[in-house]
């Protein structure tokens, strides 16, 4: 009786062990066959990990080579303030000095935060980034301040676990981000800025997490911001648990692919020689800005460009909007009389008048559709040529009404205003021009001598370079070609020609008239270049202020011109927008000009065409220690006839 | 099932038994070689020191003393029980003083090599006093006074246990005994009283534990009302009064340790059918499985995760192996000391077995038991062997007249 109640009891025992297997065995088959893509998706999330590998950012250079804007690798530092605990002051104190960062502010981030992840479970922070954008020295040296952090206690004395939390504070509460940043270095630092432009960083989400990407604002960093970027590459890997990668089981790993190099056109020794003449010409001066421009008329291409004020791109946030705007193409103004070569071309070329026909300049006074026109001195009968010597306004405007409203506004357009001239920068405008049916009586008069008609400085010299170009006129060139980091050559950019404006004859003339400007008798007097002759037109435009007329007393100085006359070299243009101390084109512009000419022909070593040997001189050499490599090695070589 | 079997030639030990003890060990020593060479200083340790190999040499020597037990009739063995459980509680007191604390729980005698958990020999040395207590005429059962002895006989080493803290090794003799008294054939009302009056306590105890404000709780170790908690989803709320860091630390652990469950579900179901091969589990050979655990609590998650159902249905089949033979050899055994022996035997085992795998594959809280051969543990592999010994040795001695 009582052992069948014992076998009964076993067998009671044995059913409820099994029934209790089987249950183990059900959560087994819903775990490992049921769920497994669940979970099996878990344990992918838990190890994989993509990371985005940055690609360099192209650098920009000039067209012998030297950096203009470059990009250096730079920390991100981090802390994880789980392992700081409420040791943060101490921290503080040792780092804040090397980051340059606040130790109030430092403290305060690096102070736990909560938060609660998607399972809602709450978990403290374990990153915060302090700094970005510190170079590689200035971390080693944060990372030895936190080796050497002392806590002013003896801790072979503490508690294993405490020691332990110190040495993990030590090697881990600080540390940077896995893939270094890059930071953008102009090494020049303003040398250029107009024409480099600068970049800033967006905050883009990329799969719900913040990415910082670096873009270009302005400049060639703006327009060849594609170019200069490169591809991003990345690498799907597997992580540890604490957070190493596993290279072994590393999946995909595909590099980035650097971003091209930008080879300008620009010489940054004849862009240092203009903006060290034009910053002169600034103190003498005192004009609301000053710009120069330097073109090989054959080409287009821009050797220098620049205006003042400028700023440093690498703080590009400390300058004013002001002077970070590129004048010489945003800008526009009334010209002035280094427009009537404009007019004055259009009609040489048409055959509407000859280099020797004879207009009479009615003593300076001339009397035309109700209004009275002016010289600046008095003048009886001038031939063309003188016209343009002495820079008359009557002159001019009879060689416009004797060729006519559309001719002349052909002649315009067909030099390229009222449309930009395609530089690859942004924020080019195309200036003023009115189309014929909406000129007034007096237009005809007046646009030969440049008002009524806005331009930039740009068009204005591009179109004294299709002058200078037997009548062919050229888009103008910044970007010589694309190199990738081994220099070869990925994209070039050859001179573009947009067209014959003028013919070869009329534009031989043409020089020849400009000629006499630059000489003893002419209005660019002070342009005479020693063992060169140069051909060029003054400028003084007094400045429109809108609907209300002209301002007194506000002028517009300018003067362009180029040389060695019979041969162009070199085209300069020297702008100022209201100078102070006086204000003829010819008196304050022309000095600039002869003085970036003279440096500029020396450094090119352009052949003087008297046969003499021009002095030796130093200019070439940068007269401050800013890194110009090519051009210091290049300096005292002259080729001696 | 129960029948004695009467052909003289039959063998002398149980061999289906042996088979699936033999089994164990094989995989026993296989995963815990792969839980514990992912690490590079296990790696560069000299193979002697390794895990692996201390746990073979752990099985050699349980082997040893279970072989040695299987020579001397369990009649005689249990004899001397009511002092190896004496001793047993005496060690237990002593552990309590002058244990050495690991994990914050005072459990094991630091003796050098090794270390000493006296609970496992504890839990072995219960089953023999209370089978030989049990092995009373059944008259004397049916008295309350036996009933309230047999009791005590559990109670006094499940609350020396529960002392160290050790929830889990304490719990596993709740079932065991329960067994006992139930195969011994205790009245059935009394033990009717008994499951009411536990499953009472026990609902009581969650209660308190989990949904009083925290001055009207029972004391419970820090880390036991943790594991409670999560297992019932549960956050723990830091005491009124707490620093800011307390909270700080309070929550760290608790997502550690949350941590760790998870990770241990993740590992079991992403084995998928066949699994992922051995050492080639990422959940384990990466670390997300914690390197502390995984070769002896979460042993299972490793298999499950590495040979996925195949491998886990191979380790429960093998289990299952080794407990229905236990029955078996219960029903045969000659008297009711061999029946009870075996029957607490199979339970111990049994409650081993569901409770590590149940909280691997979170059906159960965790409570740091080991998995019997598999899991990674000296007293733990030597317990388990001198179990099986013990119901070999009932086997063996069936039918001695």
């Amino acid at each position: 009786m009582a052992k069948k109640l014992q076998y009964r009891r076993l067998v009671l025992l044995a059913l409820l062990l099994g029934a209790a297997f089987v249950g183990l065995g059900y959560r087994l088959v819903d775990l490992q066959v049921l769920r497994y893509e669940e979970l099996s998706a878990k344990a992918r999330d838990n190890t994989r990990k993509e990371f985005l590998l940055e690609p360099r950012r192209g650098d920009i250079v000039d067209a012998k080579g030297n950096i203009l804007a470059t990009s250096a690798f730079v920390k991100t530092v981090c802390a994880d303030p789980a392992l700081i605990g409420n040791r943060q002051v101490e921290v503080a104190r040792a780092i804040a000095p090397l980051l340059q960062a606040s130790e109030s502010e430092l403290v305060q981030r690096l102070a736990p935060r909560l938060g609660q992840n998607a399972q809602g479970v709450i978990i403290t922070n374990h990153y915060v980034v302090l700094k970005r954008k510190v170079p590689a020295e200035t971390w080693q040296k944060v990372q030895m301040a936190m080796t050497n952090l002392s806590f002013g206690l003896d801790e072979k004395k503490l508690p294993r676990a405490e020691r332990r939390f110190y040495r993990d504070l030590r090697r881990g509460a600080i540390y940077v981000e896995r893939f270094d940043d890059q930071q953008r270095v102009y090494p020049n630092q303003a040398l250029a800025a107009h024409v480099l432009g600068y970049v800033g960083m967006n905050e883009r989400k990329m799969d719900g997490r913040p990415l910082l990407e670096t873009s270009g604002k302005d400049g060639i960093e703006q327009s060849f911001d594609a170019k200069l970027t490169g591809v991003r590459g990345w690498r799907l890997t597997e992580i540890d648990r604490p957070g190493r990668e596993v290279v072994a089981l590393r999946e995909q790993d595909v590099e980035p692919q650097d971003g091209l190099n930008v080879v300008l056109t620009i010489d940054s020794v004849v862009q240092h020689i203009v903006e060290s003449a034009l910053a002169e010409g600034m103190d003498k001066h005192s004009p609301n800005s000053i710009s120069g421009i330097v073109v090989r008329p054959r080409t287009g291409e821009i050797l220098a460009l620049a205006t003042l004020p400028n700023y440093d791109p690498n703080n590009p946030g400390n300058a004013s909007e002001d002077a970070r705007r590129n004048r010489v193409i945003a800008d526009v103004a009334e010209p002035g009389s280094t427009f009537k070569i404009v007019v004055v071309s259009g009609a040489l070329n048409d055959g509407v008048v000859r280099r020797s026909d004879t207009f009479d300049c009615e003593h300076g006074r001339f009397h035309f559709a109700g209004r009275i026109l002016h010289d600046h001195e008095s003048y009886g009968v001038l031939s063309v040529e003188s016209i343009i010597t002495k820079s008359s306004n009557i002159g001019a405007a009879k060689i416009g009404i004797k060729m006519g409203e559309s001719r002349l506004y052909d002649y315009i357009r067909n030099y390229g205003f009222g449309t930009p001239t395609g530089l690859p920068l942004q924020g080019e405008v195309g200036g003023i021009v009115h189309p014929v049916k909406k000129w007034s009586k007096v237009s005809i008069a007046q646009i030969p001598m440049g008002q009524g008609i806005a331009v930039t400085s740009l068009q204005m010299i591009m179109t004294m370079s299709a002058i200078a170009n037997k009548g062919v006129l050229m888009r103008p060139m910044l970007v010589d070609r694309l190199e990738d980091r081994d220099h070869i050559v990925r994209a070039k950019y050859s001179p573009q020609r947009v067209h014959q404006v003028i013919s070869e004859a009329a534009a031989e003339q043409m020089v020849t008239a400009l000629k006499t400007v630059v000489s003893p008798e002419g209005t660019g007097a002070k342009a005479i270049i020693a063992h060169y002759t140069a051909a060029g037109k003054t400028g003084t435009a007094q400045k429109s202020g809108g609907p209300a007329g002209y301002l007194p007393g506000k002028y517009y100085a300018s003067f362009i011109g180029f040389f060695p006359a019979d041969n162009p070299q070199v085209c300069i243009s020297v702008v100022m927008d209201d100078p102070k101390h006086g204000y003829y084109g010819g008196q304050i512009a022309a000095p600039v000009f002869k003085q970036i000419a003279e440096k500029v022909a020396n450094y090119l070593n352009i052949r003087p065409e008297d046969g003499e040997v021009p002095p030796p001189s130093n200019i070439a050499a940068p007269a401050d220690d800013r890194p110009v490599r090519t051009a210091a090695a290049r300096t005292p070589v002259k080729t001696i006839q | 099932m129960f029948d004695a079997d009467l052909n003289e030639r039959q063998p002398h030990i149980d061999r289906v038994l042996m088979v699936a003890l033999v089994g164990l060990m094989l995989l026993g020593a296989a995963f815990v070689y792969s839980a514990t060479m992912v690490s590079e200083s296990a790696r560069l340790a000299p193979w002697y020191s390794q895990s692996w190999f201390r746990q073979i040499v752990w099985y050699v020597l349980g082997t040893g003393v279970a072989a040695a037990i299987c020579c001397v009739d369990y009649h005689t063995l249990t004899r001397w029980s009511m002092i190896a459980y004496w001793v047993a509680v005496l060690m237990l007191i002593a552990v309590l003083f002058f244990g050495s604390v690991r994990f914050g729980a005072r459990r094991w005698f630091d003796l050098g090599i090794f270390s000493l958990q006296p609970s496992e020999f504890a839990k072995l040395a219960f089953i023999m006093a209370q089978a030989h207590f049990l092995s009373r005429p059944v008259e004397e059962l049916r008295s309350l006074l036996t009933f309230w002895k047999a009791l005590g006989l559990m109670l006094l080493p499940f609350v020396l246990i529960l002392k160290e803290p050790d929830l889990g090794s304490a719990l596993v003799l709740l079932p065991t005994g329960l067994a006992m008294l139930l195969v011994a054939g205790t009245p059935r009302r009394y033990l009717l009283r008994l499951l009411a009056g536990a499953a009472i306590l026990g609902a009581l105890f969650l209660v308190d534990v989990l949904f009083m404000p925290t001055n009207w709780q029972v004391k419970l170790e820090d880390y036991q009302r943790r594991r409670l908690m999560v297992y019932f989803g549960k956050e723990d709320s830091p005491p009124a009064g707490a620093t800011k860091a307390e909270r700080l630390r309070l929550r760290q652990q608790q997502s550690d340790y949350s941590h760790n469950v998870r990770q241990a579900l993740i590992s079991v179901g992403s084995g998928g059918l066949t699994g992922k091969g051995w050492r080639q589990g990422t959940q384990n050979a990466l670390g997300y499985l914690p390197r502390s655990v995984a070769h002896n609590d979460f042993i299972f998650s490793v298999i499950a995760e590495e040979k996925g159902f195949v491998g886990s249905v191979i380790v429960l089949t093998l289990y299952g192996a080794v407990l229905f033979s236990g029955i078996r050899i219960a029903g045969q055994a000659r008297d009711r000391l061999g029946k009870t022996l075996a029957v607490g035997i199979v339970t111990l085992i049994f409650s081993h077995v569901f409770i590590n795998i149940g909280m691997n594959i979170r059906i159960m809280p965790v409570t740091g038991v080991p998995l019997p051969l598999l899991s990674y543990g000296g007293s733990s592999v030597l317990g388990s062997l001198i179990a099986m010994g013990i119901l070999q040795n009932v086997y063996i001695y069936r039918k001695t007249y």
